[in-house]
């Protein structure tokens, strides 16, 4: 799982993208860089996650990639050229590779179309299917993210949220991409909804041999799902290696605030630290030198005037930090659940070998049940 | 510690601050009661987590402690809740206000739609000492700063003025807990306080409630669906399911010794933090809607161990170690569940 063939899907160079604000008669004009001068690699394959906190331009990034937004500067090279100054034709057939999968199952879904209609669309575009073919992929879709086919004659509002993100990667799926983009695909979700719609992810990246980015916030999440993380500041990549690599021992003294603010499911482990002072500063006006370094108890008056640059340290890994080596020293252990009692941890296999078991048994009990096999249920 | 934790270790000789008995609300015309016969009580210094996904009721219950519901078209279907000794139900509408916002207070998930952006936040949050305290609009003012410190808002002095849009998400949480607390208040529900937050504000929050409870003595009943949150700051858990509270107990006991199927679910579905699951165990289906109830045990149509019993008849709460309930015909699982693997 972990090392895949190490070649190169999409790559970003000084990729830079500005949001300007005012610049009318009587206004200022202001300029925020929402992401700042980004190099990255996604390999063909990998899962890579995108990390930060809200406004560090994590979504804007995503966005860029697959040039749902145009860049400002530099580059963004899919399977080595460069798509970010493509010709609206070009690009439109390269959609069909590059697929994005939105947070909000709410929003992201046309109200007025039904579900079939929302997931064919992309094969109406990318392919040559007459209708009939067109439904039978439809159905199939449908049938493969967990929803029956019947259920193509509906509209969005009849789903829940779960059922609605599942739309969203059918629809995602439809026209067979190599790449998925999705931005916080499961935050909003409810916690037995999430975990379903993550083991769906994860088949479908291994049956369609997908490559995925994922923007998330869930550190917990993107520890389970990705193979590599990318932790953004401010629209800069602050620290980029292997997800054991990071979560194992962070380097960054961002990443190390970020790993000890997630709260523990263990009331043993009252642990959450608060250490990361105040809130994220304006990108409008962003500090000096090292971004961080307002926030860092580790920044001297040299973190205010020079920019750290990403360097390789240990482990291929790329942290963007003056200090890193003396700061690795004042490392806290890494955080993990206690082991369970004997008997919790025989309830836990219990249910996990009944719940399988109840799947093989019949469709009564797959992801997607609906109220009228329910009401069978309780027949 | 609190005073709560030791009226409770010394006996339930004090009645509690907050108990609510049997409380079922209904909607409308529905064919099932939306939140059904839920039980708990909380005390002085004490922290009641309500955990539960969307749909649980968990929002409505708080909604309708505060005396915030709708009615209609919702109405008590039954029950009794007793705040401080008095009857909170029964109690006329005058009274309630009263109550609320200077002996009882809540803090919504969304801070920026509970504050009126209008007004300047001293101002907000001076309005509601006004309300209940007859002392000057100077005077109120010096509380609304002084709270604002007490929240840790730097330069309190400056940002008095502000509006909220101002304010950053964590930020006008802040204010909204000091809003919440400007009237000392004996009980404070948190309705997910740090959900719209990013983790390390979040990490900010929480430890401001917990620093505040301890100097104030507030009773808290924060409502959450991230058991990280509820394994951080309560003392007392209660998990709702479907309307219905399916086990409850003290933190330790929920964290470390899990009895009902769906607290297990929960918890399985939860990403580990350590060693790297190769697939997450889920809880299949989705929550009943109110039309298609289930009438035995709720949680059945999605339960793995279901059986014959769960359909036709609804678990009460039984006790599995002192202060300890689930509601599950065959709790605890490891000695009903085991031939049948």
């Amino acid at each position: 799982m972990k090392h895949f063939a190490q070649d190169t899907i999409l790559e970003t160079r000084s990729l830079g993208r500005n949001f300007t604000r005012g610049g009318g008669l009587f206004q200022q004009r202001t300029v925020v860089r929402a992401v700042d001068g980004v190099d990255l690699t996604v390999r063909r394959g990998e899962t890579l996650a995108i990390v930060g906190e809200s406004g560090c331009g994590k979504s804007t990034l995503a966005r860029t990639l697959v040039r749902l937004l145009e860049p400002t500067s530099g580059q963004v090279l899919y399977e080595g050229s460069d798509i970010a100054h493509l010709a609206a034709r070009s690009m439109r057939k390269l959609r069909k590779d590059l697929q994005f999968v939105f947070q909000d199952p709410f929003s992201s879904l046309n109200p007025r179309m039904t579900v079939g209609a929302i997931v064919e669309e992309p094969l109406t575009i990318h392919t040559r299917d007459g209708k009939p073919a067109r439904q039978q992929k439809v159905a199939g879709l449908l049938q493969r993210v967990g929803l029956r086919p019947s259920m193509a004659d509906r509209y969005p509002h009849e789903f829940s949220g779960g059922q609605r993100q599942r739309i969203g990667i059918a629809r995602a799926l439809a026209s067979e991409p190599k790449v998925i983009v999705a931005d916080e695909p499961v935050s909003a979700l409810d916690v037995s909804v999430q975990a379903q719609v993550i083991n769906l992810l994860e088949d479908l990246k291994t049956e369609f041999s997908l490559t995925l980015v994922l923007i998330a916030h869930d550190l917990a999440v993107i520890r389970h799902m990705s193979d590599r993380v990318a932790v953004m500041y401010l629209g800069e990549i602050v620290e980029i290696g292997d997800t054991e690599t990071v979560y194992g021992a962070p380097r960054h003294p961002y990443t190390q605030a970020l790993m000890r603010a997630i709260p523990v499911p263990a009331p043993g482990l009252r642990s959450m630290q608060a250490d990361l002072p105040g809130d994220i500063p304006s990108p409008l006006n962003p500090p000096s030198g090292c971004r961080f370094h307002t926030r860092c108890r580790h920044a001297d008056a040299n973190c205010g005037t020079k920019r750290p640059a990403l360097e390789p340290t240990e482990g291929l890994r790329e942290v963007a930090c003056h200090h890193w080596q003396k700061i690795a020293a004042s490392l806290s252990p890494q955080k993990q659940e206690p082991p369970r009692s004997a008997a919790a941890a025989k309830r836990f296999s219990l249910y996990r070998e009944w719940s399988r078991k109840n799947k093989s048994k019949g469709p009564s009990s797959a992801p997607g049940v609906t109220t009228t096999q329910r009401k069978d249920n309780n027949a | 510690m609190s005073e709560g934790t030791d009226s409770r270790s010394g006996g339930s000789k004090n009645p509690s601050l907050l108990t609510v008995d049997n409380l079922a609300i209904r909607f409308g015309n529905a064919p099932a009661n939306t939140v059904d016969g839920i039980s708990f009580a909380v005390d002085r210094g004490e922290t009641l987590c309500i955990v539960g996904e969307s749909g649980c009721g968990k929002s409505i219950s708080a909604l309708a402690l505060m005396g915030l519901l709708p009615m209609p078209p919702a109405k008590i279907a039954g029950g009794r809740v007793s705040f401080d000794q008095r009857d909170l139900l029964t109690l006329p509408a005058k009274a309630r206000a009263d109550l609320r916002g200077d002996r009882m207070a809540m803090i919504f998930q969304e801070p920026m739609t509970s504050l009126n952006p209008a007004f300047r936040i001293g101002d907000q949050i001076a309005e509601g000492v006004l309300r209940h305290r007859a002392i000057s609009q100077a005077d109120a003012r010096r509380r609304a700063l002084q709270m604002l410190d007490r929240v840790k808002i730097p330069a309190a002095a400056e940002r008095l003025d502000d509006y909220p849009h101002q304010l950053s998400g964590g930020m006008r949480q802040r204010v909204m807990i000091a809003m919440a607390l400007a009237n000392d208040p004996d009980l404070l529900i948190a309705d997910e306080p740090t959900t719209a937050l990013d983790v390390t504000i979040q990490a900010q929050i929480l430890e401001l409630m917990k620093t505040l409870q301890e100097e104030t003595g507030t009773a808290l009943i924060m409502i959450t669906h991230d058991l990280g949150v509820v394994a951080e700051i309560a003392d007392q858990v209660a998990v709702m399911y479907a309307g219905r509270i399916v086990e409850q107990g003290p933190v330790e006991a929920i964290f470390d010794d899990p009895q009902h199927p769906y607290t297990i679910g929960l918890m399985s579905s939860l990403p580990s933090l350590g060693e790297r699951q190769s697939r997450l165990t889920t809880i299949s289906g989705m929550v009943p809607t109110i039309e298609t109830m289930p009438s035995g045990c709720r949680f059945a149509p999605r339960c793995p161990f279901v059986r014959e019993t769960c359909i036709t008849r609804a678990p009460e709460l039984t006790s599995m170690s002192p202060g300890h309930l689930a509601a599950c015909h065959f709790a605890p699982l490891e000695t009903h569940m085991v031939e049948a693997v």
